[in-house]
């Protein structure tokens, strides 16, 4: 306890603020949602560093003057003004310094954003917006709570085979990644795909305002960010700002998933595993070794081979496939792109290690309509010990127990033999759900995640299945 | 850690490092697979007791992390920790001594020492001498296995085949050199020199020419003062079988080592596992299991079994064997009573996990020492009342 509450009067302590800062993308709230439920300041970069940027480096300079100017003032109080308390004050300015810091740290920020940031972002942000409208490309845009990134790549693939493509790389779905991504574009693209980032109301009509798009897709709606959103009902009508954009114009709908369906409207196209419209889909199958189906559209058939992993992305494979169609590509390039892709990074990726431990690294997937998938997956393996390792999800506000005990009861239903988790704040009731659900397996507890992935390899033989399920940033306890 | 099981751990004391050739190996083994299996399996307090080259006693928690041994300032670091002392009472204590005074009583000793003053026997004759279960070979037949000799003159009695060879000492050879080249000389070359007591293939040479032969004993004679010279087979197919158990014996598979040079030498045995950081000291040059006819490998898994048994081996072994591939005979070579990093790379490829592994081990140690507390050691008897006494009272 002591140990823990000393822990703020290290010489690290400013820059576990930046750090906390910089992994909460400098917003606010985030950062103080993390600080206030913070005790422990000795070990605050667990999972990553401080990264140098200029604006990291220009924070922690301001914060240790804020520091040093303190101290300064507080040896002066003991100095110079005659108070019979003056020692008393002293130490209390002296103590209070780390939480006088944590907050004063937001003055250096807005100085930086008010008179820097924003004023570059909103130059950068117009010439963006310049440089696409007078782009000739279609534009796909993607929203969602989960599968945009999946979505994306896809598509991108697929329709690579017969059109120009261009996509942002990695996580670029705001308004400053998309014109990092636009610096890059030769003018040629016959296509452009977007992902757009949703974090609270308004990001998507911002995000439609500055790309234009020409086609919509909604791959789901779910308790994803719902800390920040405060109600579903939010989410929903912020990822259905990319419907009210579009208008008339054509949006894929993600049929499976309950939310979406239920908000569509009768102009959208729903897509699920089944098939989009007059494009139907049979034989689906899904194991280790990839995704296959047979893909139906005016009598023909043309069977389907992908390594992604999981039947849920079926209908992801047949939106990409329906609208490489109305792009004029044919059966044989939608067959070979679709055979190019590949599991995307820690997303149901799987890895062997010389002793045949498979493991899946679905990482990046932290969202319950993610999990289910999964674990639907993880129950149609046969013949293998399966490992569930996962500290929980993050952000599902009031939904929190009721969603954790879901997963704890669909684990039981689907008979994973070993259950790891991590002790937190809402394992717990994974562990309720288990219990609920008269779960018949092991299930083993690790103090963090490292402790965990350390302690796998020792776990596990050859055959074994692992299931890496999500991964909490060190802003979450 | 593991949660499930948090209450009333075990003392587990790894014992590691040492005075002996093998210190670096025995630091890998000790971490990869003992102290990380058994901090995954959430049931042992783990106490890492590291024993420097110069013989001191060290034990602090953060040793339980490998990348502590990787340090640079590692040795400025270890001149900074409290070096300990142990007390027999009652079985084993560890004690961190100062105004500060610590103690923990071990429940389990798990030996994880190469070579000498270790896995010769040593570290065992202390741990017996203290009372405490500890996992793994007993005393005599790590004596015996630490000796390629006394392993080779043992099993030939049981039957088993060895190569032909030819044993000395320094003072046998210093004295009369002639005669041991004569005896050497009848044996069929190419010949193997190995120093009798050294493990991890260190000091070993492969002899083809007579002129070489000299030079090769003089290298072994560097590192211990009796040598054993052996004819070489050649067609060789060399397997290795890792064997668990007390009474019930459990086999891992025939493993086949990939040797890139002649013979496995030391660099082949641990420097050159490449890439994989996490594999332990052997991981990526075997063909598990072996590419053997059934017959042959029914024979090295039944010759394996008659070896562990000869010895008196318990917990763990590995017996190492050399096959003719022309005329399919097989001979046992040597018996390693701690193999590195307990094979776990074979174990696991059989079904048995790290955790699975020392669990086992320990509960083989548990089921030995209740067995040796059964044995009476102490007989009462008034023989000191009647010393000396006695004897005058009879003059």
């Amino acid at each position: 306890m002591i140990k823990k509450w000393l822990s703020r009067y290290n010489l690290h302590y400013p820059r576990f603020l930046v750090y906390m800062l910089q992994v909460s993308e400098y917003n606010i709230r985030d950062y103080f949602n993390w600080y206030h439920k913070a005790k422990n300041f000795s070990n605050i970069e667990q999972r990553k560093r401080l990264v140098k940027t200029p604006k990291s480096f220009f924070l922690l300079t301001a914060t240790w003057i804020i520091l040093l100017f303190t101290l300064v003032i507080d040896f002066l109080i003991l100095r110079f003004i005659v108070f019979p308390f003056r020692y008393i004050l002293f130490f209390l300015i002296l103590l209070s310094i780390p939480y006088f810091l944590a907050y004063i740290i937001i003055i250096p920020l807005f100085i930086l954003k008010i008179f820097i940031q924003m004023p570059i972002e909103y130059l950068i942000i117009k010439k963006t917006r310049q440089i696409l409208k007078n782009h000739k490309a279609i534009k796909i845009a993607i929203a969602g709570s989960f599968g945009k990134t999946t979505m994306r790549e896809i598509l991108k693939t697929v329709l690579l085979e017969g059109k120009k493509t261009a996509a942002p790389p990695e996580n670029y779905n705001t308004s400053m990644g998309i014109s990092k991504f636009v610096k890059t574009l030769k003018g040629d693209e016959e296509i452009l795909i977007f992902e757009m980032g949703e974090y609270y109301s308004g990001d998507i009509e911002k995000l439609c305002d500055l790309v234009q798009p020409d086609i919509g897709i909604i791959t789901g709606i779910n308790e994803a960010h719902l800390q920040k959103f405060k109600k579903i009902e939010r989410t929903i009508k912020t990822i259905y700002e990319l419907s009210d954009f579009l208008g008339e114009k054509p949006v894929y709908i993600n049929g499976e998933n309950e939310l979406a369906r239920k908000n569509a409207k009768p102009n959208h196209i729903i897509y699920s595993r089944d098939g989009i419209g007059d494009l139907k889909i049979k034989n689906q199958k899904t194991g280790l070794d990839g995704t296959s189906f047979i893909i139906i559209k005016n009598d023909k058939e043309l069977e389907i081979k992908s390594g992604l992993l999981g039947l849920h992305l079926v209908g992801s494979l047949a939106v990409a496939a329906d609208i490489a169609l109305n792009f004029g590509l044919t059966f044989e390039q939608i067959k070979n792109g679709v055979s190019k892709i590949e599991p995307f990074d820690h997303r149901l990726e799987p890895k062997i290690d010389n002793a045949g431990v498979i493991t899946l690294d679905d990482s990046y997937n932290g969202n319950p309509d993610g999990v289910k998938a999964v674990i639907e997956f993880l129950a149609g393996l046969k013949n293998c010990r399966r490992f569930y390792v996962t500290p929980g999800l993050v952000e599902m506000g009031e939904q929190t127990e009721k969603i954790h005990k879901q997963i704890g009861k669909e684990l039981a239903k689907a008979g994973i033999e070993k259950t790891i988790l991590i002790k937190n704040s809402v394992t717990p009731y994974i562990k309720q759900g288990l219990k609920e659900a008269e779960y018949k397996g092991e299930v083993i507890w690790f103090d963090n995640a490292l402790t965990a992935f350390a302690a796998l390899p020792y776990l596990t033989v050859g055959g074994d299945i692992i299931l890496l399920q999500n991964d909490w940033p060190d802003q979450y306890q | 850690m593991t949660g499930q099981t948090n209450i009333n751990k075990k003392n587990i004391a790894v014992i590691f490092g040492g005075r002996s050739a093998e210190h670096d190996v025995s630091i890998i083994t000790a971490h990869i697979p003992i102290i990380q299996s058994l901090l995954a399996a959430g049931q042992f307090d783990v106490w890492p007791i590291y024993i420097s080259r110069e013989g001191s006693w060290y034990c602090n928690k953060e040793m339980n992390d490998l990348a502590y041994f990787k340090q640079d300032d590692f040795k400025t670091r270890l001149v900074k920790q409290k070096k300990i002392r142990i007390l027999f009472d009652n079985g084993l204590k560890i004690i961190w001594p100062g105004i500060m005074s610590k103690t923990i009583q071990i429940d389990i000793a798990f030996p994880a020492m190469h070579g000498t003053f270790g896995e010769d026997g040593s570290l065992m004759g202390l741990l017996r001498m203290a009372n405490v279960p500890f996992v793994g070979c007993d005393l005599f037949a790590s004596v015996i296995a630490m000796d390629k000799v006394l392993t080779k003159q043992i099993i030939s009695i049981e039957g088993i085949s060895v190569v032909p060879y030819v044993w000395f000492t320094k003072n046998d050879w210093e004295k009369n050199k002639d005669i041991w080249i004569e005896k050497i000389f009848k044996l069929k070359w190419p010949l193997f020199v190995k120093p009798v007591h050294l493990g991890s293939s260190i000091a070993i040479s492969k002899v083809k020419q007579k002129t070489e032969l000299e030079n090769a004993i003089k290298v072994a004679f560097h590192y211990d003062d009796k040598i054993l010279v052996e004819e070489s087979v050649e067609n060789l197919i060399e397997v290795t079988l890792p064997i668990m158990g007390n009474n019930e014996l459990r086999l891992a598979a025939i493993e086949r080592p990939l040797n890139k040079t002649e013979f496995f030498d030391f660099s082949d045995k641990y420097l050159s596992a490449g890439g994989k950081k996490s594999g332990g000291v052997n991981s990526y040059y075997s063909e598990i299991p072996a590419d053997i006819d059934k017959k042959l490998a029914e024979q090295v898994e039944d010759l394996g079994k008659r070896t562990y048994r000869a010895l008196g081996c318990s917990g763990i072994a590995r017996i190492d064997f050399l096959i003719d591939a022309d005329t399919k005979k097989i001979y046992v070579n040597e018996v390693n009573t701690l193999p590195g990093s307990l094979y776990h790379h074979n174990w696991k490829k059989i079904g048995v996990s790290g955790v699975e592994l020392v669990t086992k081990l320990i509960s083989l140690a548990e089921e030995n020492f209740i067995q040796r507390k059964n044995i009476t050691y102490a007989f009462n008897s008034d023989i000191l009342k009647k010393a000396g006494g006695q004897k005058n009272q009879n003059n």
